[in-house]
């Protein structure tokens, strides 16, 4: 190892560990710290423990969790075997435009529900039946389900994939029949997948902020609408960063399983997979393909609503007239900031978010590469901010770098910070794939050619996970763009910082639907040009 | 072949996305017998195997095993030994629980199974390694243990795919000797594919050449190498091919002669020349261009001028009318070409 070597290493280490000692983990330490050592600290983690709000909400976290990650692990397995073991034309389309729903933010879902469902729905206005699953617990697990589940189904599609088809062939080859092959070679790596994509619904969900209050109220607000409402509303920041603490201690505990089952999952990616051809004369091909089918349906149903209602509202009007409301000036003096705005400030802060990961994602990767033992750890500390919820996230970056910012504009930094902290985890996978299939002679030939670290990285190994870095920017993009629950934490005080998730938010309450759907539309769009965008790089890969 | 053939194949075409991957083919294998497929990579062999295994579904024709047409039958009711490159053995199982997979699986009686599997044990060498995980294994090893898994679920076939392509060189030779004896005393048919000439003529009782998706008629491997039946099937195997006034013929490289000076024959100067086995091999481009491979006793000067000559070629028909195969054809160089 030259010095040069290790001075490279060195920087990026120091560097990221550096951005996350001054952006996560000092924030959060503190917070805690400002919750547990004041006069009243002891008495305020009691309080956040026994008090009857405290456990409600943590009893409706639990039970939103639990119901939407047992509902999204049921539908999303099956669909999940179908995307991952067959092959059928559209796969790769498919596959991708699964991600769609969990770029955009979950306000976007419950509009598409109350579209679909609601009292004046395109499916609950003529079924009133169907409008149980528009409000209280029904409408948020629906929510919850219909945003988590393509992560569900990607996931156990991984899975599969992680298993060998040799290994399946073999066992067949000798006489095992389905269910001995299932347990032999595909069912456990599945299984892993769809574990890991029930855990992240779960914490996703036990931790959503706009479902519960926009469709249930009070009574089913979760921990971090609770934190939220301690500290933005209540006034009781020594209370919120309590329930804060308790909040990361409870669901520590299935993000760290997560985390620890997503690493396993990749860590036996590789292995020989060939997808096969689907055997329609077996009845669980028509159960895998029909789940996929409802999940499809389902979404399309949903995104489609929101789409449609942006054209033309229930209440009549003309054609288009949302999009004039979403525009004019009435609007943005109810919500304090005209849409323009909102779209730039959108853009703005995806843009720079997906920026500061990227930096992240290649410093991160460079050290990877070169010493895993560092590396690793590293980025597995860029999944802290997952756990600790976006609401801690956001308390713990106003609390301590809020003084010196003040308000107004300067408050941007810090959303541009939170939603490429909570974008980094997820964008960044992207990247680890094919920096595994990096051979180790990569650098080494530039290396021989007497390049230093840096360079050797760059020219050799960087090629190979381009495509990979242009995705982990895309996703890290719409991410950003459909962030909400931290970018609201900043903006709803400071109108110049809105964007338009935060819009929607106001909206909705405000009872402008119409412009909210456009919102939404406008939002779901911007979305589908990133997801067409991603598309595109995988099916350069594929050529 | 005068016994019922094991393995019926018949026009069978497969189509993998939008590309015709086998086309028409049709072959036997009879009792006992190991058919050898030679042919270069993305030839089809593969896909010959795992349609025959039932992994992928035939466009149209037909396979019968055991005078059974096997369309719709699943992988594991057809009664195949399946083995690839990879021995995927399974990690978590002793060699002896890994041969007694199969019999386990078909709840035949544990003395049968433990007698079968000492027997394969014996007859592939793994007798002292029974105890052992595949992790204590050689590769050599682990492909025997393999063979030995396929074999004790006494398969009609047994499907050999490139199994010796990761084998270290020196002990490949011990590998198919020991894989011929255990498939013929176990008196099981077996198809190998392969992309090494070598092996597929050492190993098949017949042999036959896939290009293209399709298939040459199977024959004895001697007389598959000595009379190739198209240009590309003799470039595959090895001859040289040299342009001529009728067309194409073919020479080994053992068969050609180098002269310096030139004293006839067709001009030609060394390009390469090293050490290979007791002699050297050289390669040469004649005055239009053509590589020729030479095998030679004395080691060639690279840049030396001179003229090529041999005592038998090959006439051979187009790639596409590849029903005939090669004449022989004895010449003293061939002139001008």
């Amino acid at each position: 190892m030259t010095r040069r070597g290790r001075a490279a290493e060195l920087v990026a280490a120091a560097g990221i560990a550096a951005f996350l000692l001054a952006f996560v983990l000092a924030p959060t330490a503190a917070l805690f710290r400002h919750g547990l050592s004041g006069p009243s600290g002891a008495a305020a983690l009691a309080q956040a423990l026994t008090s009857a709000g405290g456990a409600r909400a943590f009893s409706a976290s639990l039970e939103q969790g639990g119901l939407s990650a047992a509902l999204a692990g049921l539908l999303g397995y099956p669909a999940g075997v179908f995307v991952g073991r067959y092959r059928w034309r559209g796969r790769t389309v498919a596959r991708s435009a699964l991600l769609l729903p969990f770029l955009l933010p979950g306000l976007v879902m419950v509009l598409g529900v109350l579209d679909l469902v609601g009292p004046s729905g395109l499916l609950g206005g003529p079924l009133p039946s169907l409008r149980w699953y528009a409000s209280g617990i029904p409408g948020i697990v629906a929510v919850n389900l219909l945003y988590n589940v393509p992560i569900v189904v990607v996931l156990t599609a991984a899975g599969c994939e992680a298993s060998s088809s040799d290994l399946e062939e073999t066992v067949a080859s000798l006489g095992g029949g389905p269910g001995r092959v299932f347990r032999e070679s595909w069912g456990l790596p599945s299984a892993i997948g769809a574990g890991c994509g029930a855990l992240l619904t779960f914490v996703l969900s036990a931790l959503s902020f706009a479902p519960p209050i926009l469709l249930c109220g009070e009574r089913c607000a979760t921990v971090e609408v609770r934190v939220y409402e301690l500290s933005a509303i209540a006034g009781e920041p020594a209370l919120a960063a309590a329930l804060a603490l308790v909040l990361v201690l409870v669901f520590a505990g299935p993000t760290l399983l997560y985390v620890l089952l997503a690493r396993r999952l990749r860590a036996v990616r590789g292995r020989r997979f060939r997808p096969r051809a689907p055997d329609w004369a077996r009845p669980t091909t028509w159960l895998w393909a029909g789940s996929f089918a409802a999940v499809g349906l389902a979404e399309s149903a949903l995104l489609g609503a929101v789409l449609l209602r942006s054209l033309s509202s229930p209440g009549g009007g003309s054609f288009g007239a949302p999009w004039r409301l979403l525009v004019s000036a009435s609007t943005a003096a109810r919500i304090g900031n005209p849409v323009g705005s909102a779209i730039a400030n959108t853009l703005l802060f995806a843009a720079l978010a997906a920026a500061v990961t990227v930096v992240l994602g290649i410093g991160s990767a460079f050290l990877t590469s070169r010493r895993p033992a560092v590396g690793a750890p590293l980025a597995l500390a860029l999944f802290v901010p997952v756990l600790i919820s976006p609401v801690v996230l956001a308390q713990a970056l106003g609390t301590f770098w809020g003084p010196w910012l003040g308000a107004g504009y300067s408050l941007a930094v810090l959303i541009v910070l939170s939603q490429a902290l909570l974008a980094a985890p997820f964008a960044l996978q992207s990247l680890e794939l094919p920096l595994a299939g990096i051979p180790a002679g990569a650098t080494e030939a530039a290396t021989a050619l007497g390049a230093g670290p840096w360079t050797a990285f760059v020219d050799g190994a960087l090629p190979r996970i381009r495509r990979g870095v242009e995705t982990a920017v895309l996703f890290a993009f719409a991410l950003g763009m459909g962030e909400f629950t931290a970018t609201y934490f900043f903006a709803n005080p400071t109108p110049a910082v809105r964007t338009l998730p935060v819009e929607i938010y106001l909206l909705v309450p405000a009872r402008l639907f119409p412009e909210a759907e456009a919102a939404a539309a406008l939002l779901l769009v911007l979305s589908l040009a990133v997801f067409a965008a991603i598309t595109a790089l995988g099916g350069r890969d594929a050529r | 072949m005068l016994a019922e053939p094991i393995l019926e194949v018949d026009r069978l075409s497969v189509r993998l996305g939008r590309t015709e991957v086998l086309r028409d083919v049709s072959f036997t294998v009879g009792p006992g017998e190991l058919l050898s497929l030679l042919g270069p990579n993305g030839s089809g062999k593969t896909t010959l195997l795992r349609t025959i295994a039932g992994f992928e579904t035939a466009t149209s024709g037909t396979v019968r095993l055991g005078g059974r047409d096997v369309a719709g039958v699943p992988v594991h009711r057809r009664s195949i030994g399946l083995l690839v490159q990879d021995p995927v053995l399974f990690p978590h199982r002793t060699v002896l629980e890994n041969i007694a997979y199969a019999p386990l699986l078909q709840r035949r009686p544990e003395p049968e199974v433990r007698e079968l599997a000492g027997r394969l044990a014996e007859l592939l060498s793994l007798a002292a390694l029974l105890d052992r995980v595949p992790g204590e294994l050689s590769g050599g090893q682990q492909q025997r243990v393999a063979l030995a898994r396929a074999l004790a679920a006494r398969p009609q076939l047994v499907l050999l795919d490139e199994p010796f392509a990761s084998i270290d060189p020196e002990i490949r030779a011990d590998l198919y000797a020991e894989f011929r004896a255990a498939l013929r005393a176990s008196g099981t048919a077996a198809i190998h594919v392969t992309h090494d000439r070598e092996e597929g003529l050492f190993l098949g009782d017949r042999t036959a050449l896939l290009f293209g998706g399709r298939l040459d008629p199977p024959g004895r491997p001697e007389a598959v190498f000595a009379r190739p039946r198209s240009r590309r099937a003799a470039r595959f195997l090895g001859y040289n091919l040299l342009p001529g006034p009728d067309g194409p013929f073919a020479v080994l490289p053992e068969d050609l002669r180098f002269d310096a000076p030139r004293e006839g024959g067709v001009p030609a100067t060394v390009r390469a020349s090293g050490p290979s086995g007791r002699g050297y091999l050289a390669i040469l481009s004649t005055d239009r261009g053509v590589r020729v491979a030479l095998r030679s006793a004395t080691p060639l000067l690279p840049g030396t001028e001179g003229g090529l000559t041999w005592e038998t070629a090959l006439e051979l028909p187009p790639d596409d009318a590849a029903d005939a195969p090669a004449e022989p054809k004895n010449r003293e160089a061939v002139g001008t070409p």
